[in-house]
């Protein structure tokens, strides 16, 4: 056994070759775990019917993404009794089709957003985006209110569909030239909540609804 | 899976716990040359610590041991192993379904009391009322309010007491519960000058008896009459098959202010409750109208914790 030692040997006094073999060791678990899913990503089609996200409500979740809404709000429900009791059937990742990025979070301080659209009337949205207080007493959540003064830019809205379009999402030219009559007049607060109407309404893969 | 990624998997999966359960085998019986001293010639601090060799300790060996053979027996029940499927073929999918059969055998004798029970009878079940109520914060208090007292900056009414927009029986509290409301008052900025909507406001704040302007009620009223009788009623209280509130009472939907009531006149209202026919179902719906009954009849026996 004397000879196995040299093997050690090589690999301590070897700052190079150490580098090498530990990297190999630890990207095991990553090409195991991470490389089919991401090859299968590219696989996941959209549900018959679901279309990519209209201007209006594409603002808004450019709004949803900036505001970083993400790190209290997940949209992500588990296939776990007390989740599908609360909040719908989990959440499957052909809903999540034309999020880039997604939006699944990854904890709640609010709660789960996924299937939140047509829950509370458009004038619970707003009142509540401006003023958590006023609907919550108890919420920790903070106002948005610049969202009511903020217009959108329709120009910006047309780059942001030609580049989703380049990534594959199927938008026509009618599409793209229609967004700035899409969204004029809008506020991001109109956006916001034209974006939250339609979480889990117009991407609905599995049927939804609680217990 | 596809056969690839299968075998792609199984192949790190084999090559991973290979290398390591072979080091963990072979690494210890190396043997490792020494000194005459016995230690390694390893130095450090200019030879003040010099490295000794030792068996490894036995508890070490113990717990590296226990921890292969829980991820041999982990891939072998568990899916993880490639496609297999395991020998326990757990699915996170079958878990629950499993989980909420479970739930709802326990639930299935109270659903079965719910299930086509008239509101009114529920109301004075207190099982029935706390499952309500536990619906209720979870879905109702958003707008009604924890205490169902409503919300006037959304017209949402309030539940605890005996005025009803749409009528208080246990039928028409649950179809507002199963297929929402949507309130449809119409803006009167385009059709009647500020001056009017100034009197019919003050005429309107007149009929509950709250601090108005005479004069200019009395010009209100003929304007009343025109327009907006034809929903709230010549007398003003209102028309629970539109939803048209009645304006006599104290109770206030937005809030009863000449200014509010000005507004309300000026851009019109639409406050809408959704349906919750397809988050709740019947039976759940059934519940949460009991629970809102119970609100408004104290008398009836389940009222709250």
């Amino acid at each position: 056994m004397a000879k196995g030692y040299r093997y050690f040997e090589a690999i301590e006094k070897n700052v190079g070759l150490l580098g090498f073999l530990t990297l190999v060791m630890v990207s095991l678990g990553g090409l195991a775990e991470i490389t089919p899913i991401f090859v299968q990503a590219h696989t996941v089609k959209p549900p018959a019917g679901v279309k990519p996200y209209d201007p209006l409500r594409l603002a808004g979740r450019d709004i949803y993404v900036r505001e970083g809404c993400y790190l209290c709000h997940s949209q992500m429900i588990r296939a776990l009794r007390a989740e599908v009791d609360r909040y719908g059937h989990f959440s499957v990742a052909s809903e999540s089709v034309y999020d880039r990025p997604f939006q699944w979070g990854s904890k709640r301080t609010g709660p789960d957003l996924a299937r939140v659209g047509g829950k509370y009337s458009d004038d619970w949205q707003r009142l509540h985006l401006m003023n958590p207080r006023a609907v919550e007493p108890q919420s920790n959540m903070p106002g948005y209110p610049w969202l009511a003064t903020a217009s959108i830019d329709g120009n910006d809205i047309m780059a942001r569909m030609r580049a989703l379009r380049t990534l594959g999402d199927p938008y026509t030219d009618a599409d793209i030239a229609g967004a700035p009559k899409a969204v004029a007049g809008k506020t991001e607060l109109d956006a916001l909540v034209a974006y939250l109407q339609g979480l889990g309404v117009l991407n609905d893969a599995p049927q939804a609804g609680a217990r | 899976m596809s056969a690839f990624w299968s075998a792609w998997i199984m192949g790190l999966v084999v090559l991973n716990l290979g290398i390591t359960f072979f080091l963990f085998l072979w690494g210890p019986r190396v043997e490792i040359p020494t000194l005459r001293d016995g230690t390694t010639g390893h130095v450090w601090a200019h030879g003040v610590l010099r490295e000794g060799v030792r068996r490894l300790p036995l508890w070490w060996v113990v717990v590296s041991l226990a921890m292969f053979v829980a991820g041999f027996a982990y891939l072998a029940l568990y899916p993880g192993f490639g496609a297999s499927r395991g020998i326990l073929g757990w699915t996170s999918t079958a878990e629950l379904t499993a989980d909420r059969d479970a739930n709802a055998a326990n639930l299935a004798p109270l659903m079965a009391r719910i299930h086509g029970t008239p509101v009114e009878k529920l109301a004075a079940d207190r099982e029935v009322t706390r499952l309500g109520e536990r619906l209720f914060i979870d879905n109702c208090a958003a707008c009604h309010g924890r205490d169902a007292h409503g919300n006037q900056a959304l017209g949402a009414p309030d539940l605890t007491d005996s005025d009803w927009l749409y009528g208080g029986s246990g039928d028409v509290i649950l179809a507002s519960i199963l297929d929402g409301r949507h309130g449809a008052m119409p803006a009167w900025g385009g059709t009647l000058s500020d001056s009017q909507i100034a009197d019919v406001a003050n005429y309107v704040k007149s009929l509950s008896g709250g601090p108005h302007d005479d004069v200019k009620a009395i010009a209100g009223k003929p304007v009343f009459a025109t327009n907006c009788a034809a929903c709230h009623g010549q007398d003003g209280k209102g028309n629970q098959a539109m939803g048209a509130p009645n304006l006599t009472d104290t109770v206030w939907l937005y809030g009863g202010s000449l200014d509010t009531i000005e507004t309300t006149i000026r851009n019109g209202r639409g406050g809408t409750m959704p349906s919750w026919r397809a988050r709740l179902g019947e039976d759940d719906a059934r519940a949460v109208a009991a629970f809102v009954y119970a609100q408004s009849h104290p008398t009836a026996a389940g009222t709250r914790d």
